[in-house]
C-alpha cells in the first residue's frame, strides 16, 4: 500500500506525518498520533463520536480521509484546555449528568461547543435538532440538552 | 453529623467521580490500548445464514496468517446449558466448523500488522460451502419440514415450557376477552462502543491476559480458563473503561476464546476490535418475540385469566453465560407483571434460527411481555368502556398485601403501585387530550405499569441450572498507610457510576471524605470474583457487600483508635472520617489509625486484630428473591395520519426504585432506558430476509433514537425501602427500558381509536402506523 506525506497542525503542533490513501483521519489521529480521545463509533458519519474542528469547524473524522487534510488545522478533545467555552460545557456536562459511560463525550463536546458558539439564541428544540447528529445510547439526552441550555444561558447573564 | 446530614453519602446527588477523564478525552477503552509487537486481527464471516462448510483456503503466500479451526486443535466449544427439563445443547464452535449457522459466524482469524491489512486477507480468503434454507422466521421453525440449525436435533426449538392453569371455564363468567397476536421486532443494543479484545501471554506468570470490553469480568475468566484448557489463576481478566454494555457485554466471546489462542501460539499481543458492521450483521441480537395472548376479565375490568403462546427468537447458539432461553422461559412468570392474576395457562418455546444467538437486553424478557401485557389490558379496557387507568387500578397488587406472593411464586418486598399510576395520571394532561381528540385531532394518552425484579440471587437463579448461580457478593477494603480506603469489588462500571456510588456507600458508614476512597473494578487479579453487572443487581449487591465491609473495619479502626484516645473501645464511635469518644470531643483521624497499624505498630494496643485494615466481606439479602422496583409511564403522542409518523409530546414517569443511592445517577439510568424503550418503540429494527441476511448494516440504516426523538421526560420519584436491603435500595438500572413500547403503543392506539385502528407489532414505524390505518378503513368499507 502506498505512503503519503502530509503536514497536519494538530492541536496546535504541526507535524510531518505518512498515511495510507485508504485511511481516515480517525484512526491517523488515534493510531498513529496516540489521541485516544476521538473515538470511533460507526465509521459512516452518522454517531457524531469522532467529531473533531478541521479548520474551525466541526467535522467527523471518521469519514474525512486523512491524505485530504495536508495543511489542515485539526483539534481533538485533548487540544480544549484553554478553551473557555469548553470549560464551561465540561463544568455543565458533570454538573446535568450528561455522560455515563463517556464513549459518546468528547464528540459530544465538540459539537456542543459550536452550537453554543453558533446560535447563542438557540432554545430546547433547537439545541434537540442540532445535537441530533450525535448520538448517546446511555443518557436519554436531558442531562445533554440541559448543559448546553445552560451554558447559552450562562453566556448571555455575562454577555 | 451522620454522613447523610454531609451530603456526601447514601441518597447524595454527587456529582460523578469518573467524569473528569472522560470530559477531558482521557477514558481508557479497549481500542485505546496497544502492546508493542501487536498484531490486529479481522475475521473472516459468514457470508449466509445456512450452509455446509466444504473448506477454507487461505491466501496464497499468507497461510501463516490465517487461522482456521483446524489450527486450534485444542480449544473447546462455548456451551451454555440449562438445567430445565428439555433444554437442547449447542455447541458453539469459536470458529465454524463443518456448518455455517448465522451470518456472521466467526469462520477464520487473519492477522497483520494494522486492522486494514487483516481485512485484506479475509478478502482473499476462499469459501466453499454448499448453502442449506436458512431458518430466518421463528413462527414456522419448529414446524416439521423446516430445515435443523442443528443435525441432530429433532426439532428447532432450544426449550419448550408450559404452565397449564384451567382456563376453560372463563369464556362462561367473563365479561370481556380479547386475544392480540403481537410481535417485537429484532434488535441490537448497540452500544456506542462495541466489543474489542487485546489479549497477551505472560510465559513468565504462564498467564493469559485479555483486556476486554465485558460487564462481568470474573464469569468470562471462567468461561475462557474452560475453552482454553487452562486453570483459572492462569487467566486474568482486565475490563477497563467500557463504552456501553446493556447486556451486550455480558457474555462470553468466541473472539475472546480466538485471540487468547492466538496470542498463545504466536507469542505476541493480539487485538480485535469489533466494527458497527460486524455488530449489527453479526451481533443484532436481541428481544425479537411472538406473542397470541388471551386476557379475560369481569365487568370492572378485573383479570379473571390468561393464555400465552409465545415464541423468542433465540438464535443459533446458546451463549455463555445465560443461555438462550433465559427470555422464553422467564415469561410465563413475568406475564402477571404487577397485577394479581388468578390463572395462567402459558407455553413458550425458545426458537433455535439461524441468526445471531440471543443476548438478554436491559429489561430482559419484560419489555416484550410488558408490551403484550399492556397492550391487551387497554384492548380489554375499551371492549368493556372503561378508562386505561381503570383496568390498572383494579389489578395492581395494592400496598396492604405487601410483601405479595403472586400465582408464579414471585415475591414482591414492598411499594404502592396504585399509587404510581395515580400520581402519572395526576401528572400528565388527560383532559386536554380528551379535547383535543373531540376536536379531531389524532393525540392519545398511553399507560403502562410494571415491576422489575432486581438483584435476584441463589434462590431463583439455582433452579434455573445456569452455568454460575449468583450467591454472596463480596467486597474487599483496604485502609491505606495515607488514609485512603481502596474499594474493591468484582461488578464493573461502564456509565452507572459505581466508582462515585460505592464511594458513598463507604463515606456512609466510615465517614470517610469519598474524594479519599479509591474504587477499583474490572480487573479479576484485583477484585473479589462477581458475577458481574447484570440483572439490575449492582446497587443492591455490590452496595451491600461495600456497606458490610465497611463496617467490619469500622470495629478494628475504632479498637485502634480507641487505644490511641486511651479508651475502651465502648466509648468511641467512627464518624466522619474519625474515631471519636463519645463524652467529649476528642477525636483521632481515620488516617492517623491506618498511620499507626502502618507506620507506628509500636503504639497498637496488644490484643489488636492482627487481620489489620483490611478486610473481604460477603452480602446476599435474606430472602434473596429479589427486590422489585416498579413504575407507572404516562405519554402523550401524536400521529400524523398521512405520514405515520408518532410524536411523544409528553412523557411521566413515577418510579420507586426504594432508597435511591445517587438520586441524579438514578434519574440518568431512567432516562437512559427511556431512550432505549423508545428506540424499541418506535425506531430499532433489524429485518431479515428469507435468506437470512440481516439488511441493516449501517447506523443509518438501524435507527438509535437522537436527541430530537426523546421528549424532556418528568420524572417522579417514591422511596418505599425494600425491607430486605442494606439501605432499602431497590434494582432499577433497567426499568427505563422496560415501559415505553407499551405506553407508547397504548398512546398511538388511543389516538388511532377513532378511526379504529391498532398497531400490534414493534415498532411502530410510520409504514407500520399507515398499514393499521388503512386496514382499519378498509375493514369499514
Amino acid at each position: 500500500m502506498s505512503r503519503i506525506s502530509i503536514s497536519l497542525t494538530v492541536n496546535g503542533e504541526t507535524k510531518e506525518v505518512q498515511t495510507e490513501p485508504r485511511e481516515h483521519l480517525a484512526d491517523l489521529l488515534r493510531g498513529t498520533l496516540l489521541l485516544t480521545g476521538t473515538h470511533i463509533g460507526c465509521e459512516h458519519g452518522v454517531c457524531g463520536a469522532c467529531t473533531i474542528e478541521i479548520d474551525g469547524v466541526p467535522a467527523r473524522s471518521c469519514i474525512t480521509y486523512a491524505g485530504a487534510c495536508d495543511g489542515a488545522t485539526v483539534r481533538t478533545i485533548e487540544g480544549f484546555d484553554d478553551d473557555d467555552v469548553m470549560a464551561a460545557l465540561r463544568e455543565a456536562f458533570a454538573r446535568e449528568h450528561a455522560l455515563q459511560c463517556g464513549y459518546c463525550t468528547p464528540g459530544m463536546l465538540v459539537a456542543a461547543r459550536d452550537v453554543v458558539l453558533r446560535l447563542p439564541d438557540a432554545d430546547e428544540a433547537r439545541v434537540r435538532e442540532e445535537m441530533a447528529g450525535n448520538l448517546c445510547r446511555c443518557t436519554g439526552y436531558r442531562g445533554i440538552v440541559r448543559a448546553v441550555l445552560s451554558v447559552l444561558a450562562e453566556r448571555k447573564k455575562g454577555a | 453529623m451522620t454522613s447523610s446530614e454531609s451530603g456526601l453519602g447514601v441518597g447524595a446527588s454527587l456529582r460523578r467521580k469518573e467524569d473528569a477523564r472522560f470530559l477531558n478525552g482521557q477514558g481508557r477503552y479497549v481500542g485505546d490500548i496497544t502492546r508493542p509487537g501487536m498484531l490486529e486481527v479481522a475475521f473472516l464471516r459468514s457470508p449466509v445464514a445456512h450452509a455446509r462448510l466444504r473448506s477454507v483456503t487461505k491466501p496464497a503466500g499468507a497461510e501463516s496468517k490465517v487461522f482456521t479451526i483446524d489450527d486450534f486443535p485444542g480449544v473447546g466449544t462455548i456451551r451454555a446449558n440449562s438445567a430445565l427439563p428439555g433444554f437442547r445443547i449447542s455447541e458453539q464452535p469459536v470458529l465454524a466448523k463443518d456448518k455455517l449457522r448465522h451470518v456472521g459466524e466467526t469462520i477464520a482469524a487473519c492477522v497483520a500488522d494494522s486492522r486494514a491489512a487483516a481485512e485484506d486477507l479475509a478478502a482473499l480468503c476462499e469459501l466453499d460451502y454448499e448453502t442449506l434454507p436458512a431458518v430466518f422466521d421463528m413462527r414456522t421453525a419448529t414446524l416439521p419440514e423446516t430445515a435443523l440449525v442443528h443435525d441432530h436435533w429433532s426439532m428447532n426449538a432450544f426449550l419448550e415450557t408450559r404452565r397449564d392453569d384451567d382456563v376453560s371455564g372463563l369464556d362462561a363468567i367473563a365479561a370481556a376477552k380479547v386475544t392480540r397476536t403481537l410481535k417485537t421486532s429484532r434488535q441490537s443494543m448497540a452500544p456506542l462502543e462495541g466489543r474489542g479484545v487485546l489479549a497477551e501471554w505472560d510465559s513468565r506468570l504462564e498467564q493469559m491476559i485479555v483486556t476486554t470490553s465485558t460487564q462481568m469480568p470474573h464469569v468470562t475468566k471462567s468461561g475462557l480458563a474452560d475453552c482454553l484448557g487452562l486453570d483459572e489463576g492462569q487467566v486474568r481478566i482486565i475490563s477497563p473503561d467500557v463504552g456501553g454494555g446493556f447486556g451486550y457485554k455480558g457474555i462470553l466471546l468466541p473472539e475472546e476464546v480466538v485471540c487468547a489462542s492466538l496470542a498463545r501460539r504466536l507469542g505476541r499481543p493480539v487485538r480485535w476490535i469489533e466494527d458497527r458492521f460486524e455488530q449489527l450483521s453479526a451481533s443484532a441480537n436481541c428481544r425479537e418475540h411472538h406473542y397470541i395472548l388471551t386476557a379475560w376479565a369481569d365487568k370492572d375490568g378485573k383479570l379473571l385469566g390468561a393464555e400465552c403462546e409465545a415464541i423468542v427468537d433465540a438464535g443459533a447458539y446458546s451463549s455463555y453465560p445465560f443461555g438462550a432461553c433465559l427470555e422464553a422461559a422467564q415469561i410465563g412468570s413475568i406475564l402477571p407483571g404487577p397485577y394479581v392474576l388468578p390463572l395462567l395457562r402459558c407455553h413458550t418455546v425458545s426458537a433455535c434460527t439461524n441468526k445471531p444467538p440471543i443476548l438478554p437486553y436491559r429489561g430482559v424478557a419484560r419489555t416484550g411481555v410488558c408490551y403484550a401485557m399492556e397492550t391487551t389490558l387497554d384492548a380489554l379496557a375499551r371492549k368493556l368502556g372503561i378508562t386505561a387507568e381503570a383496568i390498572r387500578l383494579v389489578n395492581l397488587v395494592p400496598p396492604e398485601a405487601m410483601p405479595h406472593r403472586n400465582l408464579v411464586g414471585k415475591v414482591f418486598d414492598s411499594g404502592d403501585y396504585p399509587e404510581s399510576l395515580r400520581r402519572a395520571v395526576k401528572a400528565i394532561d388527560i383532559p386536554a387530550v380528551r379535547k383535543r381528540q373531540a376536536a379531531g385531532e389524532t393525540v392519545g394518552v398511553g399507560f403502562a405499569t410494571f415491576c422489575e425484579q432486581g438483584a435476584h440471587g441463589t434462590s431463583v437463579y439455582h433452579a434455573w441450572g445456569i452455568p454460575f448461580v449468583p450467591g454472596y457478593e463480596q467486597s474487599h477494603v483496604r485502609l491505606s498507610p495515607d488514609g485512603v480506603l481502596e474499594v474493591r469489588v468484582g461488578v464493573h462500571s461502564h456509565g452507572q457510576g459505581m466508582e462515585t456510588t460505592l464511594s458513598q456507600v463507604a463515606n456512609e458508614v466510615l465517614g470517610i471524605h469519598p474524594s479519599k476512597v479509591r474504587v477499583v473494578h474490572g480487573d479479576t487479579a484485583l477484585t473479589p470474583y462477581s458475577t458481574g453487572t447484570w440483572g439490575s443487581r449492582a446497587g443492591v449487591m455490590a452496595g451491600g457487600a461495600v456497606a458490610e465491609a465497611c463496617r467490619q473495619l469500622s470495629v478494628r479502626i475504632a479498637a485502634i483508635g480507641a487505644a490511641l484516645l486511651q479508651v475502651s473501645k465502648d466509648d468511641v464511635v467512627v464518624e466522619d472520617g474519625k474515631v471519636r469518644r463519645k463524652d467529649t470531643d476528642s477525636s483521632v483521624s481515620i488516617a492517623d489509625v491506618a498511620r499507626t497499624w502502618y507506620r507506628a505498630p509500636q503504639n497498637l494496643p496488644r490484643d489488636v486484630d492482627k487481620g489489620g485494615l483490611e478486610i473481604t466481606a460477603g452480602y446476599r439479602p435474606d430472602p434473596d428473591t429479589g427486590t422489585h422496583s416498579y413504575a407507572a409511564h404516562a405519554v402523550i403522542a401524536r400521529v400524523d395520519t398521512d405520514t405515520g409518523e408518532v410524536v411523544l409530546e409528553d412523557y411521566v414517569i413515577v418510579e420507586d426504585g426504594g432508597k435511591l443511592l445517587n438520586p441524579m445517577i438514578v434519574d440518568g439510568q431512567v432516562l437512559g432506558g427511556l431512550a432505549q424503550g423508545i428506540g424499541t418503540a418506535l425506531y430499532e429494527e433489524m429485518p431479515y430476509d428469507e435468506m437470512g441476511q440481516p439488511l441493516a448494516g449501517t447506523l443509518a440504516d438501524y435507527l438509535l433514537p437522537g436527541s430530537s426523538d426523546v421528549p424532556d421526560a418528568r420524572l417522579e420519584h417514591m422511596e418505599t425501602l425494600s425491607p430486605w436491603t442494606t439501605f432499602g435500595q431497590k434494582g432499577i438500572g433497567e426499568s427505563g427500558a422496560i415501559g415505553p413500547p407499551g405506553a407508547i403503543i397504548n398512546a398511538i392506539n388511543d389516538a388511532l381509536a377513532s378511526i379504529g385502528a391498532e398497531v400490534m407489532d414493534l415498532p411502530a414505524t410510520p409504514e407500520r402506523v399507515l398499514a393499521a390505518i388503512h386496514l382499519a378503513k378498509s375493514g369499514k368499507q
